[in-house]
């Protein structure tokens, strides 16, 4: 059983009981194959007998269309956009990831608050006030953050979907030079995400490698905090492999 | 005295608070209508209704959604629209915004939900000091029985039954507004809020708003005339066809 714990304060209306699942977040920049790893740790979980439930930006019931239509019009300013999606990442976390972990299942979450804190201090929203907002988040019982350069990126990226008006800053850079505002923004971004990889304790994956490595680095990663979950699985999900 | 970001703009910006039934939307538009007449450039604005956020609360109110995080958060996110949209554009422009309900609504509520108050500050630290923030003082039963004489039915967030005080949807509206109440009383010292006694006869209270108003318009320019009234008269139009144009908000001064 976990004992929850907060970054800052316990929020209301929020039962402090130890919960029997567990809280597993997947942190890193669009393109380093996130979703991927989610849906093969989602399957293996599975295989393994432990429920899974997955969750992500813009999913929840009560904000995902009101931040869709928001963001249609690029009229937004920062702080409204971020208070959205605070608001989506809440309902969330209240009314689907924390009851799954209650229940005793495995919440898959991809980018949890740290995208957000990463995202909106690039744009010029203080470091604090976003740490303040958020300071009522669970903590996760692990951090995982998939590491990658641009330049390791940049094809991945251009040879699938391209590149995004968001994901290269386009609202607040300026120029129409798509490919240059792409690796500012994306270098800027990754420097963030190290800064708070080491404040908030992630385990580093290098995202680089092949799917099957970055798979059992993932299983790894987890055998100490799904060990106990059920009697039948000791965690040797490590010896599986990805399933291909 | 606690106060906010400071106004950099050259605009006014007067806000009003109270619980509901305190009466302190009718006064605004006294004072809106006023303020026209008096040749000045006016921006109203109202709590819950930026176009881009409220569809989602409303979302989530009917479906009853909202938790005390939440219910604070998508209130935040609408405050923050409509000050980056409405308010810090028309100060900047000089121009006088009227706001029905500022941040202190955030704070009576959402503290009474439960809310951390120190979170609730810094959730809210983007907001610009106001020019005089009025708090419309009513003792809790008037203020019940204004509301529930006009009124059908309460609705779920509305009489606060999202927080359990009371299955009895006027029970639970009176210890909401009670709480809220108090909250106010705290938050009237705290900001240093002009507090205007709401039971008095309303032109008396309308007499003092403008009183305290009034020293604050000195340097403000005019709206300028666009000459739409000497237009008409002197080509001896009605102005009938002219849309959304109420002929006394155009150069009565």
């Amino acid at each position: 059983m976990n004992t929850p714990r907060f970054y800052g304060i316990r929020p209301p209306g929020v039962q402090a009981e130890a919960y029997p699942g567990r809280l597993v977040v997947i942190e890193g920049t669009d393109g380093v194959g996130r979703s991927t790893q989610i849906a093969l740790l989602r399957e293996w979980l599975e295989d393994c007998g432990i429920a899974v439930i997955q969750t992500g930006f813009r999913r929840s019931e009560l904000a995902s269309r009101g931040i869709q239509r928001a963001k249609r019009g690029h009229t937004l300013d920062p702080l409204t956009l971020n208070l959205f999606y605070a608001t989506d990442f809440w309902d969330r976390l209240e009314r689907n990831i924390m009851p799954a972990l209650r229940a005793g299942m495995v919440a898959l979450v991809d980018r949890y608050i740290f995208s957000l804190i990463a995202r909106a201090v690039l744009r010029g929203v203080p470091r604090g006030w976003m740490e303040d907002v958020y300071g009522m988040a669970l903590v996760p019982d692990r951090i995982f953050y998939l590491d990658i350069t641009v330049e390791q990126l940049l094809p991945r990226v251009i040879g699938t979907a391209g590149l995004d008006y968001w994901e290269s800053g386009q609202d607040y850079l300026r120029g129409a030079d798509l490919y240059h505002n792409y690796t500012t923004y994306q270098q800027t971004l990754l420097a963030e995400y190290r800064r708070l990889a080491a404040e908030f304790d992630f385990r580093v994956i290098d995202g680089s490698k092949p799917v099957g490595v970055v798979f059992r680095a993932l299983q790894q990663g987890m055998e100490d905090i799904i060990a106990g979950m059920t009697p039948s699985t000791p965690a040797d999900g490590s010896e599986s492999g990805p399933p291909e | 005295m606690t106060t906010l970001q400071p106004n950099s703009g050259p605009g006014r910006l007067f806000i009003v608070e109270g619980i509901d039934g305190s009466g302190k939307s009718t006064q605004l538009d006294l004072l809106h209508k006023w303020l026209i007449s008096e040749g000045y450039l006016v921006v109203f604005t109202e709590w819950n209704s930026s176009p881009i956020v409220k569809t989602t609360t409303r979302r989530g109110k009917q479906r009853r959604m909202l938790t005390p995080v939440s219910f604070s958060l998508i209130h935040a996110a609408d405050f923050a629209s409509r000050l980056y949209m409405q308010v810090i554009p028309a100060l900047q422009a000089g121009a006088i915004v009227l706001a029905d309900r500022y941040v202190f609504t955030a704070f009576a509520r959402d503290g009474v939900r439960g809310l951390d108050r120190s979170w609730l500050r810094k959730l809210y630290a983007f907001a610009i000091q106001p020019t005089v923030a009025f708090y419309f003082d009513v003792p809790l039963d008037e203020a019940i029985k204004r509301i529930l004489e006009g009124r059908p039915a309460l609705k779920y967030y509305e009489a606060g039954l999202d927080l359990g005080l009371s299955r009895n949807p006027g029970e639970s509206f009176r210890l909401f507004q009670g709480l809220i109440k108090n909250e106010y009383d705290h938050l009237a010292e705290e900001y240093g809020m002009v507090r205007i006694d709401a039971t008095l006869p309303l032109v008396v209270q309308q007499q003092q708003v403008r009183q305290i108003v009034r020293p604050y318009l000195q340097g403000l320019p005019p709206m300028e005339s666009t000459g739409l009234q000497d237009a008409l008269k002197e080509h001896r139009l009605t102005g009938r066809y002219l849309e959304g144009k109420r002929p006394d908000e155009e150069d009565e001064a």
